[in-house]
């Protein structure tokens, strides 16, 4: 009886112990990934930093401007140009009401209707 | 008496007899006649102490881990880990950026490890072909055992000298402060020194808020920290620049300056003092012609401070628009006479006062209220103290110590007075905003937070009156150049003659203009300054506010009011009737 209890006390034991190294060496290596990923994560922020850098150089408005006076004829802007909405003419009526199908539209859908005369140029009378 | 029990078997004395092998055995171990029951015991006891004392050194060192967190893995992370302090980014009022930071890496030497100094310098000195050979082989030969041999290393030559393979030389990565934007945001944003603490500007700012303490913590190493947002607007910014160092180039001004304030907030949207700097090459900021003439420099302001002086008059009570006052001829003080510029030699109303810019005229205004009445005035207006903003970079106004009634004529039109000009900004903008003394910022700031600063210095109909006299100023006066269309411009020229050698010169001036748009629903508050003018062929040969100031003023508007988002408005009637009718046409 005593042996047994001794018997399941050391396999208990031995199956612990195992059990113990198994998480040790899980947490050790999760550890380590931690510290990759942090590691990782850092070199990305500092490779956004260094991007974000850049754009910024590289959207600079001096050299937007130097940019578009060489390449553009871009000018700036005139309160003149600039207006409200409410200043806007009303929308001119439409040619075709709204219900009526439009008439192009018809016209390539059915390409029999199509008057088959060319138009526009004509062939170069023979000498 | 029974007699004693034959077989005593139990008894200690007499023991159950062993083999005699065993005994034999027992005797050559033990030795004769020891108890080894009683050794057993004590050695069990010895066993439970030591254990005892295994286990609560194990559990004692379990919870000094467990209460002082990952010490190791904090020292062991921060090892390798940049040197020079994170700082936090500095972004514009858009979130562009203004300043960042960016991960290089630093070479130093342990000398110590080095095994060939002559070889090592040689080969470092193939590679950095900017560093001074001899240096470096003092450095490497030096008895230390860290040196820096060069900060902030290109990572191609990072490269290159890992190739090289020599012992004791390493790298570590190191914050390191860039300024996208060049010298467009110099003065506003300062710089700073190589190990990334502020030495000027809000980048001292930030280190003065506790940033320092941090870095001293060893705290300050991660870029997790939150942005500082600026109120500047970086396209205002350059519009303005641009124009200033045109204006500079045209005029062959000592230097130009400009500034534009949101009269509502506070918030200085837009500064620049050309001559400026490039922040990332700090060494120019030590040129004294490359100061900050807006905050650090101290200048008697001119025609600009009559602005001041008429608000006075108009908010006392005893002075209204429809009241005159006589400018023929000079104001005779002792020996000191004083002369108009665009002098009229008759009684002049005070509107007409402020478009001609008479001097006379507003030197009697302000002698007619008193002296003390001025100086408390002009106290409350925040002119005769120091301004603090969060620029570490400041100048105490230059007040004359003893202020009699010459000075009060002097002071009315601006001369015998100094101040920074971001102050003599700050005050007009609360004679533009309704009367409310907000004090500047360089950080943004909502509205009811300014409201909370906002101190009342004067009555919201003197604000009125004030923004009408600027408007009429542009429709008729000194100011008719800045007339912008669609924006209603209002505006003060101001000239003043800059005191050499101890006497006002009459060819050295320094022009400024300021203006108000829109005056009827003001938003903005902008300050040109130029410091030398020179008279040229467009002007006539004039070299005052009018010729140059105000027309470089019109062309810093006509740029930034599109990028500010105010509506043109070209249906606007003339002043007497859109903002005088409202202030009850007094």
């Amino acid at each position: 009886m005593m042996r047994l209890l001794n018997i399941c006390v050391i396999v208990a034991l031995v199956l612990a112990a195992a059990d113990v190294y198994k998480i040790k060496f899980e947490s050790t290596r999760q550890a380590q990934r931690v510290t990759k990923l942090r590691m990782e994560i850092r070199r990305e922020h500092d490779a956004i930093a260094t991007l974000r850098a850049e754009w910024a150089k590289l959207d600079n408005p001096a050299r937007i401007q130097s940019l578009t006076r060489r390449h553009l004829p871009l000018k700036p802007v005139e309160a003149r140009q600039i207006d409200k909405l409410d200043n806007l003419p009303e929308r001119p009526a439409d040619v075709v009401p709204v219900d009526e199908p439009d008439p192009i539209g018809t016209m390539i859908a059915n390409p029999e209707v199509l008057d088959r005369q060319p138009t526009g140029s004509v062939p170069a009378a023979k000498r | 008496m029974n007699a004693p029990v034959a077989d005593q078997p139990a008894t200690p004395r007499d023991p159950p007899r062993d083999p005699w092998r065993r005994r034999l055995v027992n005797t050559l171990l033990y030795g004769r006649n020891v108890d080894r029951a009683v050794k057993a015991r004590a050695r069990i006891g010895l066993a439970i102490l030591i254990f005892t004392i295994g286990y609560s050194i194990i559990a004692t060192r379990l919870v000094l881990f467990a209460a002082l967190p990952d010490s190791h893995g904090a020292r062991r992370a921060m090892g390798p880990d940049a040197v020079a302090t994170a700082r936090p980014d500095v972004l514009d009022r858009n979130g562009e950026i203004l300043a960042t930071d960016v991960r290089t890496p630093s070479l130093f030497a342990e000398p110590h490890r080095i095994i060939d100094v002559d070889e090592a310098s040689e080969l470092l000195t193939a590679v950095m072909t900017d560093v001074d050979a001899g240096e470096l082989r003092e450095r490497l030969a030096s008895k230390r055992r860290f040196v820096w041999l060069k900060r902030e290393i290109t990572p191609k030559q990072r490269e290159q000298i890992h190739r090289l393979g020599l012992p004791g030389v390493g790298f570590l990565p190191e914050n390191k402060r860039i300024y996208p934007n060049g010298s467009e945001v110099s003065h506003i944003i300062g710089h700073v020194n190589i190990d990334n603490q502020g030495i000027a500007g809000i980048e001292k700012w930030l280190d003065t808020r506790g940033l320092a303490d941090l870095h001293l913590a060893g705290l300050a190493t991660d870029r997790q920290q939150k942005p500082i947002e600026l109120a500047v607007d970086l396209r205002v910014q350059h519009a303005m620049r641009d124009e200033l160092i045109a204006a500079r180039a045209q005029f062959k001004a000592v230097a130009a300056a400009g500034v534009l304030t949101d009269v509502r907030t506070g918030e200085v949207i837009s500064m620049v003092s050309v001559p400026d700097y490039d922040p990332n090459n700090p060494r120019e900021a030590l040129d004294p012609t490359r100061i900050n003439r807006l905050t650090t420099g101290v200048y008697e302001m001119g025609s600009t401070f009559k602005a001041l002086t008429l608000a006075m008059a108009l908010d006392s009570g005893k002075i209204t628009l429809k009241s005159s006052f006589d400018a023929r001829g000079g104001l005779t003080y002792g020996k000191f006479t004083i002369h108009d510029y665009h002098a009229q030699n008759r009684v002049l109303s005070v509107p007409e006062i402020f478009t001609y810019s008479s001097n006379v005229g507003t030197a009697r205004m302000a002698l007619s209220l008193g002296i003390e009445y001025h100086k408390s005035f002009l106290k409350k207006m925040g002119q005769l103290d120091r301004l603090r903003t969060e620029l570490p970079e400041s100048a105490e106004p230059l007040v004359p110590k003893r202020w009699g009634e010459l000075n009060t004529v002097t002071i009315a039109f601006g001369h015998g007075i100094a101040v920074a000009p971001l102050q003599a900004v700050s005050a007009i903008g609360a004679l533009m905003n309704g009367g409310r003394l907000i004090p500047p910022t360089f950080l943004k700031r909502s509205e009811q937070e300014a409201a909370a600063l906002a101190k009342q210095v004067v009555k919201p109909e003197t604000s009125e009156k004030m923004r009408y006299l600027m408007r009429l100023n542009v429709e008729k006066g000194t100011a008719s150049r800045a007339d912008v269309k669609g924006y209603y411009v209002g505006g003060k020229t101001g000239t003043s003659e800059k005191v050499v050698g101890g006497r006002y010169s009459k060819t050295k001036v320094l022009t400024s203009f300021t203006a108000v748009l829109p005056a009827d629903q003001p938003r903005y508050l902008l300050l040109i300054m130029l410091d030398e003018p020179q008279p040229t062929a467009d002007t006539h040969g004039y070299a005052t506010s009018g010729w140059n100031a105000v027309p470089v003023g019109g062309a810093v508007i006509a740029r930034i009011a599109p990028l500010l988002g105010i509506e043109p408005r070209f249906e606007l009637p003339a002043s007497e009737k859109l903002i005088l009718a409202s202030a009850g046409g007094r």
